[in-house]
């Protein structure tokens, strides 16, 4: 296997969306338009009140601004490559190469991100930051964990989304697994409301699936709602659950691969 | 003029049964749609609850407000979304070549042919959800509220179809619109709440270039006479005009795309 | 009898996007686009009078398929008139479309999941078709197409001459008046090739059915279509039997001469010598009026001539040296 070949699908995804500029500017109005929208409904929650179970109103804007922004991650374009590739047999073509087919779809996929971010993320992140206002990280501690948090929300949103394409393999549909994890992803994630304000069972249960870590608790480290002892400690079961996860992408890919070559796909 | 009628049945039909040709990826599908919005539903349903209101619309309102959100939109979306979104897959693989040499309007043939009866799970969730909550909100229905309620959802359904069928169209010369899906979808995520909690620029741009304020909330806050956003008392008006007048853009625009159209080769 | 499709100037321009080439040039295309007019096709004319079989040849590009569409009524012609059945096709698109069939080599006009004797049913009411005359149809259609194997089959199952013979029968079942077939044989062995070609012959031939076909295998034209109209670059090349088109492009024969012993240099005035191995001797006949027996004539009995062979060009042949030589003979063109 060869290092080197990797980067290359990197650059190759990355390269690959240039050619749609309608799609570029399509996506950076609408997500900036989504931020607004998410900034407008905490502000008509609020309504005047200025502190909510402990959290203040720029807090929640900037929770909204994380979750909506930064980590904002396409797991509908990865779970049909996925997806579709295994369903279709063309998954056969990474077989005959010296590759990894789920590393090859690690390295497209951060070539498809980088694209994102520097053409949406970073621009939206600008506007809003100038218009809304956005708070600082909570703390210099915060703040260099936060990346780490980001990262780690990145690699674990990538398992579960690879894990429903591969999937696709034995259920012969992607577009239903799309579904499923979005309606997952939209209540389990804390992608539009974060624990605090979930009745307490239901946050203890959400706090503890690995979902949360792809948007919860990156945007609670960056707002300081962690201490120390508790971010490196969640850090901790991040960790395990992205371990986890990859070990079930592994062996869901194992047999995926098995049985293409036994049965031809 | 007659002929289409004839033969609108048999085209739904045969799509009806291509689908049953896989029936257990149709009901996981519909399943997968109920899941996918009982779980933003229950998001907002836990915000509005906890925070009392949103914007002053209760949790029984805001569930009024999303389910003819839903309804409205499947019912349109059904007749158009899937089929013109495939426009453009159509247009570079030239099968919609095939469907101009057939002797029937291609807009008929499209949108019949494609009938997306996928959009079952929506329509039942929508129904569900608009059964438990009409009875707590406090609107006094009449035969004429009632009446006015039900034309309004034929109205947004019919201006969800012309919204579809006008970027569908655009395929046809630009060869690529689906980009345009994607900003239309951003702006019907929003038509679920009310309006008037957006910055003011958003809610004039709903009401005009891109109508979706019209699809559930300047209906719904009609009927459950809370004060409409910008309209004022010409909201009820508006809401019943809406569909009528984009079908009518719509087939403008519709004729135009088509004689302008340049096949694969452009 | 007035001409079933008559097209005089007809042209076809499209606008196409210049792809910027590198990295940044890809940037830039993100801000800016230019545009290129390609000239598809370019003041074709031609008449076609009913029940002619007319062969559309040309290489890839030629702009075959773009007049193909704007005969059945896809496309608008961007110059000239084109007239189908005496109507305007694009503006009348459903009238004509009444009156045609089109069958497209590389798109299905079947549905995929369902079996072919349900989009044929289908066709029945969009092209309300009597039951009678369909029943008709359909009978003698399945018998001479052999389909009576597969006609409940899912589309999906069947091989792709099985597929190419249901689109033929589809496209046929409303008895038109024209039958459009943009690339039939593509794709197909060598037996379904031969079957879907004869059944053609003989539908134009019994029925009186108008064929058009484009095609770049011009073994169709040979066995269907009395008629060639040759295009490139979206003009005309030439329009006439196949059997003229030889002396059109203006190809020569060749010609071997054999004789006993070696007569020495023999230079002649209706040949001009193209190789000499002694004995036998190669020349080319320029000039399509001279006949062999003006050769003879010329030899004369002197030179002991064992043996004469007069060799007519290979037709694929003729059309490939045709387009190698393309920029010279371009202007000659008729």
């Amino acid at each position: 296997m060869k290092l080197s070949a990797y980067p290359a699908f990197t650059h190759s995804a990355f390269q690959s969306r240039l050619a749609y500029r309608n799609q570029v500017w399509a996506n950076a109005f609408g997500d900036l338009v989504n931020v607004f929208a998410r900034i407008a409904i905490w502000s008509a929650a609020y309504a005047g009140m200025t502190v909510v179970d402990g959290v203040t109103l720029p807090e929640m804007v900037t929770y909204a601004v994380l979750v909506g922004t930064v980590l904002r991650w396409d797991h509908a374009r990865l779970l049909h490559e996925v997806g579709d590739a295994v369903r279709t047999g063309d998954v056969a073509v990474y077989l005959l190469k010296p590759l990894h087919y789920p590393f090859a779809i690690l390295a497209s996929h951060v070539g498809h991100y980088a694209f994102s971010f520097v053409t949406v993320t970073i621009p939206v992140v600008l506007i809003v930051g100038f218009t809304a206002g956005l708070m600082p990280p909570a703390s210099l501690f915060h703040a260099a964990l936060f990346p780490v948090f980001w990262l780690l929300s990145w690699l674990v949103m990538f398992c579960i989304a690879t894990l429903c394409g591969l999937l696709a393999f034995w259920l012969l549909t992607a577009f239903s697994l799309e579904w499923f994890l979005m309606g997952i992803m939209l209540l389990f994630s804390g992608a539009v409301v974060p624990m605090w304000f979930l009745p307490p069972a239901l946050a203890t249960l959400f706090s503890y699936l690995p979902f949360a870590w792809v948007h919860y608790y990156p945007a609670a480290v960056y707002l300081g709602k962690l201490d120390p002892t508790s971010t490196w400690l969640h850090l901790g079961m991040g960790l395990g659950w992205l371990a986890l996860l990859a070990a079930a992408v592994a062996w869901l890919w194992s047999r995926a691969r098995h049985r293409i070559i036994v049965q031809g796909g | 003029m007659q002929r289409p009628l004839v033969v609108i049945p048999h085209l739904v039909r045969m799509y009806v049964r291509t689908r049953f040709e896989y029936p257990g990826a149709t009901m996981l599908g519909w399943l997968s749609q109920i899941v996918a919005y009982g779980g933003i539903y229950t998001a907002i349903a836990l915000i509005v609850t906890r925070f009392g209101n949103l914007g002053g619309w209760i949790w029984p309102e805001m569930a009024l407000l999303l389910s003819f959100h839903l309804l409205a939109y499947s019912l349109g979306a059904s007749f158009s979304f899937t089929q013109f979104r495939d426009i453009e897959e159509k247009v570079r693989l030239g099968t919609f070549d095939a469907v101009l040499v057939k002797p029937i309007g291609a807009w008929t043939y499209l949108v019949f042919s494609g009938i997306n009866i996928g959009y079952a799970g929506h329509v039942l969730l929508a129904l569900g959800l608009m059964a438990w909550s009409l009875p707590q909100v406090g609107a006094d229905w009449t035969p004429l509220t009632v009446l006015f309620f039900l034309a309004t959802l034929v109205s947004s359904a019919a201006m969800v179809c012309a919204t579809m069928t006008m970027i569908g169209a655009t395929a046809l010369v630009w060869v690529k619109s689906s980009h345009l899906y994607s900003i239309f979808f951003g702006f019907w995520e929003l038509a679920r709440y009310p309006l008037q909690i957006f910055p003011f620029p958003l809610q004039i741009l709903m009401l005009t270039f891109v109508p979706l304020g019209f699809l559930a909330y300047v209906p719904v806050a009609v009927a459950l006479g809370k004060p409409v956003a910008l309209l004022g008392s010409a909201a009820p008006l508006a809401a019943l005009a809406i569909g009528p007048l984009w079908v009518l853009i719509a087939m403008a625009h519709w004729h135009y795309c088509l004689r302008n159209y340049q096949g694969a080769g452009g | 009898m007035a001409p079933i499709i008559s097209a005089v100037g007809v042209g076809k321009t499209f606008r196409q996007l210049k792809r910027q080439a590198g990295f940044g040039g890809a940037l830039r295309g993100l801000v800016s686009r230019d545009y290129t007019e390609i000239r598809a096709v370019e003041g074709i004319a031609f008449s076609i009078e009913p029940g002619e079989a007319v062969g559309y040849l040309g290489p890839n590009g030629a702009g075959k398929s773009t007049m193909i569409k704007m005969m059945t009524g896809i496309l608008t012609p961007s110059a000239g008139t084109l007239s189908v059945l005496g109507r305007e096709p694009h503006s009348n698109r459903i009238l004509n479309a009444r009156d045609i069939g089109v069958v497209f080599g590389q798109r299905s006009q079947l549905w995929w999941d369902l079996p072919v004797r349900d989009s044929f049913e289908l066709n029945r009411h969009i092209y309300d078709i009597p039951d009678s005359r369909f029943a008709d149809n359909l009978a003698y259609l399945t018998q001479m197409l052999d389909m009576g194997s597969y006609i409940g089959r899912p589309v999906r199952q069947l091989s792709l001459g099985q597929r190419m013979r249901a689109e033929i029968a589809m496209a046929l079942l409303h008895d038109p008046k024209i039958l459009f077939l943009d690339e039939p044989t593509i794709g197909l062995d060598v037996v379904a090739k031969d079957a879907v070609r004869r059944f053609l012959a003989e539908i134009n031939r019994e029925r009186g059915t108008t064929i058009i076909l484009t095609t770049h295998d011009l073994v169709d034209i040979e066995q269907i279509c009395p008629r060639l109209i040759m295009v490139d670059d979206g003009k005309l090349l030439f329009d006439g039997e196949l059997r003229h088109l030889r002396a059109t492009l203006g190809s020569r024969r060749r010609l071997t001469l054999e004789f006993a012993t070696d007569p020495g240099p023999l230079t002649l005035k209706t040949a001009t010598l193209a190789a000499d191995e002694g004995a036998a001797k190669h020349y080319l006949l320029e000039n399509e009026a001279v006949s062999l027996i003006d050769v003879l004539n010329e030899v004369g009995p002197a030179h002991g001539l064992k043996d004469i062979k007069l060799e007519e060009p290979d037709i694929e042949e003729v059309i490939r040296t045709f387009y190698l030589n393309k920029p010279k003979l371009a202007g000659s063109a008729p």
